[in-house]
């Protein structure tokens, strides 16, 4: 609504010098300085003519056919392992309904959980002891039902919200504090809770693309090296004896070896790229176009090996999409991106 | 939405806020508008209770293999380790073979029980029927010999009547795994149904 106002203001202004023209033409478009030449060619390269057409042919896709080879290729993806680190502002936001929720549930019972005098309990007791009689664990030093109940807010600059620190937090908690005995343990007796793994990987640090435990929160996409140095994924011409998605196992099994079990996702393409035929004066072709479809895939396990490759290529690469916008080209990235997740 | 509305709100009135209404608007038509306006004061969000949730903690979970998220919980404790999840579980990995129904037996109780009952009694019938049962039976107790032909036949008859339903054929669990070289038409299909 807003743009089609803009518009049109924009044409009454060019048409405020030319006071013959009606009042409802001001809108419509057919007073643009359009040469006709610029339209013509502007035709021409929309429907993509040849040299000597001056309009497209009705039954587009038949008249066509033989300028274009058809070629399947395969989209396997890796899953993303892991969830989302939480911006700030999430992590904020959480720890901020926490503390709001302290003020509003019913206190922690302790005797419903803790038989009285038992290693637990005295475990317990000693870590309530330790946060000064705070049952919350990660919330820092606020007392909900006290009299600064109000100030539950967190100061610029705080790292009290900070996702690490809660999960460090909790993870210190979770040690035993009491020996075997039943007494409380000294410094030297606790046994530390083992870390989780973090989230950066060995190859992360290298930056190993070929290895597949890289940008685990993100999708991994395969890409193959073709001999001339250009990236794309595995490809190869169709023939006529199969469908596409059997066309597609096929080329994975050429291009990346048999050792990874992989799942083709479904039968219908979820993306393709066409390259226009390439004509010369006389209408003859120059170079044939391609119609690229692209079926998606999942590896569950295994590694690509491109060492015995029947189609031609050299290296691979499991890349983010990030980092495949950076490595195709153009037409070729706006073609595949759609069917790639944000992350 | 604004026709729903009530006309009419329930405000509270005060007096301050008379007086201003009197002195900015114009007389005739606060005259008639005030007086709808006075009505006692009504608090009914006080009296709706909130409803009772139990304390809440927050709590790391981390699965058999090693991988954690965090989570609000009644429990106290604050790390929960799963011992048995879908990160170990053969339905979830289909293609893990150490997960696939390995017998434990150090006892050799398993054992003494087929070699006095016979293996009728097996979650899954073995896969030799005839022969390499008492091969098998020889191999797990050791004492083959002392088995006579009424208690061997009972139990192929056993192992038999097991084979007829029981159905190896898992269309769920291998469909990963089997989709990439093409299902065998008609498979599922034939097992599915029961001789009756």
């Amino acid at each position: 609504m807003a743009s089609s106002a803009r518009s049109s203001g924009a044409a009454a202004a060019l048409l405020r010098r030319r006071p013959n023209v009606c009042a409802s033409c001001r809108t419509t478009q057919f007073l643009r300085p359009y040469s006709v030449a610029a339209e013509a060619q502007a035709t021409a390269e929309a429907h993509h003519l040849k040299p000597t057409q001056s309009e497209p042919h009705v039954p587009f896709t038949v008249s066509r056919k033989a300028e274009y080879r058809i070629r399947s290729s395969i989209i396997l993806s890796r899953a993303p392992l892991l969830t989302r680190p939480l911006t700030p502002f999430e992590n904020a936001f959480f720890f901020y309904q926490k503390r709001l929720n302290e003020r509003l549930t019913t206190e922690f019972r302790h005797s419903m959980f803790f038989k009285k005098d038992t290693a637990a309990d005295l475990d317990w007791r000693i870590k309530l002891e330790e946060r000064g009689g705070l049952v919350a664990k990660e919330l820092g030093r606020y007392y909900a039902k006290g009299r600064n109940a109000w100030n539950d807010e967190l100061l610029v600059g705080s790292t009290l919200s900070d996702e690490n620190r809660i999960r460090e937090t909790l993870l210190k908690d979770a040690e035993m504090r009491v020996t075997e005995d039943g007494e409380k343990a000294k410094p030297d007796e606790i046994v530390p809770v083992e870390k989780p793994q973090p989230r950066i990987t060995e190859s992360d640090k290298k930056n190993d693309v070929r290895k597949l435990d890289r940008k685990l929160d993100q999708t991994l996409y395969l890409v193959v090296q073709k001999a001339s140095g250009e990236w794309q994924f595995p490809t190869d011409d169709m023939s006529t004896e199969e469908n596409l998605h059997q066309s597609a196992q096929r080329v994975l099994d050429a291009a990346a070896g048999p050792n990874m079990n992989t799942w083709i996702v479904g039968r219908v393409p979820v993306a393709h790229h066409v390259v226009q035929p390439k004509f010369k004066e006389d209408t003859s072709l120059a170079a044939k176009g391609e119609k690229t479809f692209f079926l998606k895939g999942r590896i569950m396990a295994g590694q690509a090996d491109v060492k015995e490759n029947t189609l031609g290529y050299k290296d691979f690469k499991w890349l983010t999409k990030d980092e495949l916008k950076e490595l195709f080209p153009t037409p070729y990235f706006k073609s595949v991106r759609n069917m790639m997740a944000d992350r | 939405m604004a026709s729903r509305l009530p006309t009419a709100l329930p405000r509270r009135p005060t007096t301050s806020t008379l007086s201003t209404f009197n002195t900015l608007a114009p007389q005739t038509t606060s005259s008639s508008i005030i007086p709808t306006l006075q009505q006692t004061q009504t608090r009914n969000a006080t009296l709706i209770k909130r409803p009772k949730r139990p304390y809440a903690f927050t709590q790391v979970i981390q699965l058999s293999d090693g991988s954690t998220f965090t989570m609000r919980t009644c429990s106290p404790h604050s790390l929960y380790k799963s011992t048995k999840d879908t990160r170990n579980h053969v339905m979830w990995n289909p293609s893990e073979k150490s997960l696939k129904n390995i017998e434990v037996d150090e006892a050799g109780k398993l054992a003494a029980f087929r070699e006095r009952y016979g293996r009728g009694w097996d979650a899954q019938a073995p896969e030799v029927q005839d022969g390499g049962e008492e091969a098998q039976a020889a191999a797990a107790g050791g004492a083959a010999g002392k088995k006579d032909g009424k208690k061997d036949d009972k139990a192929a008859a056993n192992a038999s009547f097991e084979n007829k339903f029981d159905s190896s054929y898992d269309p769920l669990g291998d469909l990963i795994s089997q989709y990439a070289v093409g299902v065998p038409e008609d498979k599922g299909a034939k097992v599915a149904k029961p001789k009756k």
